[in-house]
């Protein structure tokens, strides 16, 4: 049996205290796993999501990442356990140039200019962004933008990827190309929660589906 | 007898000396059709669907040649006020189309700017609402609705300036599936009213409303059979 | 609390708001000040009824004005040393005054400013309209209305973004953080410029501005206990400013 890498123990949430969004939510992600988070828009997934990274707090009930309470962790330790990619990947792309883009953080941590230029290197091929070293961030098409967001996330060695309706968007050769690097991702052992509703996506995938409704888990599958 | 659209021999480049996004297209609309036109990400379906609402070369610039004939006028010689009482547009993105406090404001604008009566107004805001089946939201806030919802919103606030050509470019991409089932009984709907829908799509979950598909790639048209599609576009077909 | 009085036309609240804020701005009284404190609490109770989540939305403002107000009155030097270190003096009567004065303008201008914010945007919007505000300037004021919730949260998202990739801004050096602001600024302004110009495209294709005038569905209408509170609102702000030039009344506390 996988150890859990992030765990939810009857976890409630409302966003104004009044109406809840979650309800006695309990959940476990193992390590090197692949979980889907389906249901329809307002069912409370991006919510899950948030919960899971620290964003945001729990009401009540525990979420753990390696049996740490997200209460007491801060979002750069949460983020170095776990790469969260937005629904919108513009909100993650800070600088006009690929390069900097993925380099400028290890950097400022005090990173060697040459490791964080080799491991950028690695990454844009594995994300199939080499050939746009020259193009500004704010051209490239929609895909290629999230691809460089989940490249920037990457950076950080994160054991555990959480993605955010990461097919809004995308025409099917590019879900082909997302869908191959998420493979690859799970071969090298990273642990990966998709929150979408697009069914044919996760139909390449085996692991966990948790279906939601109205903040609970309604259905809970093994595909 | 003068077709709804008709292209002829429309060709367009964002910037001078850069490739044809468009490259050679002509085609004929009939009235009471839905049509879908599919392809990858940056074939050139969005610059297409703009050409035929006059926002090339009315918002956005560009070297277009050929010619988008609006009920045998010249796209490009008509006021775009006018073109969108002919031809009318939704987004993909519904926050960036809906901009007023309600429903009803949304829906009453296009008719305000074109200067109606205000029982005319109330007419046609009576009316789309049927139409989408949102009646019960009237004076509801946009930004609390479901995101199927705002995309009927927005397909009522267009179909307010009853055009007889409806293009939703992509519009169903940020849907649900429930959402996307409302938009389609809507579509058809609009269909059986005798209006022509023109359907930009990346996903062929969505063909199966479709008339006709055509499937746009290197800046050209072809229509392709709706159920081989995906093959078209090169659907993957699993590990 | 729910609001008593909500029925009244935006303008009349509009009216009532000009009245007090201009009032507030003009007089540099501290009685009349308090005077129009209470008067504005009381209208802003009975209108928008929720006090506690004007004061809840702004406690982030209140620590800025209290900073004014210390600095407005250390720097004011005129009248008697109330404190003084080493015979520098620090703080002055005067002064001390001066930022009540300030405190007091700004609370009232907060507060009346909840009169009009009872009524639905809408509503605001089409009574700016009325009021023979260009419709481009109203509709700015419902976009912004609109959107403004929407570019804070994502301007939030932005910033979690780069938390959970590791960057604390209160830890970086000062030498490294107004490069730090422009990577944050970078998406924020991009999606900022991306949304408006899908904004104006969406409109045009709606007829935006199609002929120089526009009818407007929604019509607001005066009647006649709009026009008494106007009224009554016009009279007393003049009686105060009478009461005030004319009459010396109140006097001065200093």
């Amino acid at each position: 049996m996988l150890l859990a890498f992030i765990e939810a123990h009857d976890v409630c949430f409302a966003y104004d205290k009044k109406t809840a969004v979650i309800t006695g939510l309990d959940m476990k992600m193992a390590a090197g796993s692949f979980t889907a988070i389906m249901g329809p828009n307002g069912s409370g997934k991006t919510t899950i999501g948030k919960l899971m990274m620290g964003i945001i707090r729990p009401d009540s009930g525990k979420i753990l990442i390696e049996g740490d309470d997200t209460r007491q962790l801060d979002l750069g330790q949460t983020g170095s356990k776990i790469g969260y990619l937005f629904q919108n990947p513009e909100f993650q792309i800070f600088s006009h140039n690929l390069y900097d883009e993925l380099t400028f953080i290890p950097r400022l941590k005090g990173a060697e200019e040459k490791s964080a230029a080799l491991q950028a290197d690695r990454l844009l091929r594995l994300l199939q962004l080499e050939d746009k070293k020259d193009v500004p961030t704010f051209s490239l098409s929609y895909g290629e933008k999230q691809r460089l967001a989940i490249a920037g996330i990457l950076m950080g060695r994160p054991r555990y990827l959480i993605l955010d309706e990461p097919t809004t968007g995308l025409d099917m050769v590019r879900k082909n190309i997302l869908i191959s690097i998420l493979m690859k991702l799970l071969d090298e052992g990273t642990g990966i929660t998709v929150i979408t509703h697009d069914h044919r996506f996760v139909s390449h995938f085996s692991g966990q589906l948790l279906q939601i409704k109205e903040g609970r888990i309604i259905e809970t599958g093994i595909k | 007898m003068i077709k709804p659209l008709e292209i002829r021999g429309l060709c367009f480049r964002y910037e001078a000396g850069t490739p044809r996004i468009i490259d050679g297209i002509d085609l004929d609309i009939p009235g009471g059709e839905v049509f879908s036109i599919m392809g990858l990400s940056g074939c050139g379906k969005t610059t297409l669907c703009y050409c035929m609402c006059g926002i090339i070369p009315h918002v956005y610039g560009g070297y277009m040649s050929g010619d988008v004939l609006v009920f045998g006028e010249r796209a490009a010689e008509m006021r775009l006020p006018v073109i969108s009482t002919k031809v009318g547009i939704v987004f993909q993105d519904p926050d960036t189309q809906l901009f007023s406090p309600t429903v009803e404001d949304e829906v009453a604008f296009g008719p305000e700017n074109l200067c109606l009566s205000r029982s005319d107004i109330g007419t046609r805001i009576d009316e789309c609402l049927e139409i989408v089946g949102l009646r019960r939201y009237r004076l509801s806030h946009p930004e609390r609705l479901s995101g199927g919802e705002k995309q009927l919103v927005a397909i009522a606030s267009v179909m307010a300036l009853r055009p007889e050509i409806l293009i939703m470019d992509e519009s169903l991409s940020q849907i649900d599936s429930e959402g996307r089932e409302r938009i389609k009984e809507t579509i058809l709907k609009l269909r059986s009213m005798g209006k022509t829908i023109i359907m930009v799509e990346h996903d062929i979950d969505n063909l199966d409303i479709a008339d006709r598909v055509f499937l746009m790639e290197n800046g050209r048209l072809r229509q392709v059979d709706k159920d081989r599609a995906g093959d078209a576009v090169g659907l993957y077909r699993g590990t | 609390m729910r609001p008593v009085l909500n029925n009244f036309d935006v303008r009349t609240k509009l009216a009532i708001v000009a009245c007090i804020s201009t009032t507030a701005v003009v007089i540099q009284n501290a009685y009349v000040l308090l005077f129009l404190l209470i008067v504005s609490i009381v209208l802003s109770a009975l209108f928008y009824g929720d006090l506690l989540k004007t004061i809840k939305a702004t406690r982030r403002l209140w620590y800025v004005f209290f900073a004014i107000v210390v600095l407005q009155s250390i720097f004011n030097r005129s009248g008697n040393a109330l404190f003084d270190i080493h015979g520098f003096t620090l703080l002055t009567d005067v002064g001390l005054l001066k930022g009540l004065e300030f405190l007091l303008r700004i609370s009232v201008i907060i507060f009346s400013a909840t009169i009009a914010a009872s009524s639905d945007h809408r509503e605001v919007v089409q009574g700016l309209v009325q009021l023979k505000i260009p419709y481009e300037i109203a509709f700015m004021v419902s976009v912004g209305i609109r959107f403004l919730p929407l570019l804070r949260s994502e301007f939030i998202d932005v910033i979690t973004a780069i938390q959970l990739r590791g960057v604390d801004i209160r830890k970086i050096p000062l030498t490294k953080r107004l490069k730090v602001y422009s990577y944050i600024f970078t998406p924020i302004i991009a999606g900022a410029v991306n949304k408006a110009r899908r904004l104006s495209t969406a409109m045009e294709t709606r007829a935006f501005r199609a002929y120089p005038e526009r009818t407007s569905y929604l019509v607001l209408k005066l009647v006649l206990k709009d026009y008494v509170v106007m009224i009554i609102t016009l009279v007393c702000t003049v009686a105060v400013f009478v009461l005030y030039y004319i009459f010396g009344f109140p006097g001065r506390i200093l």
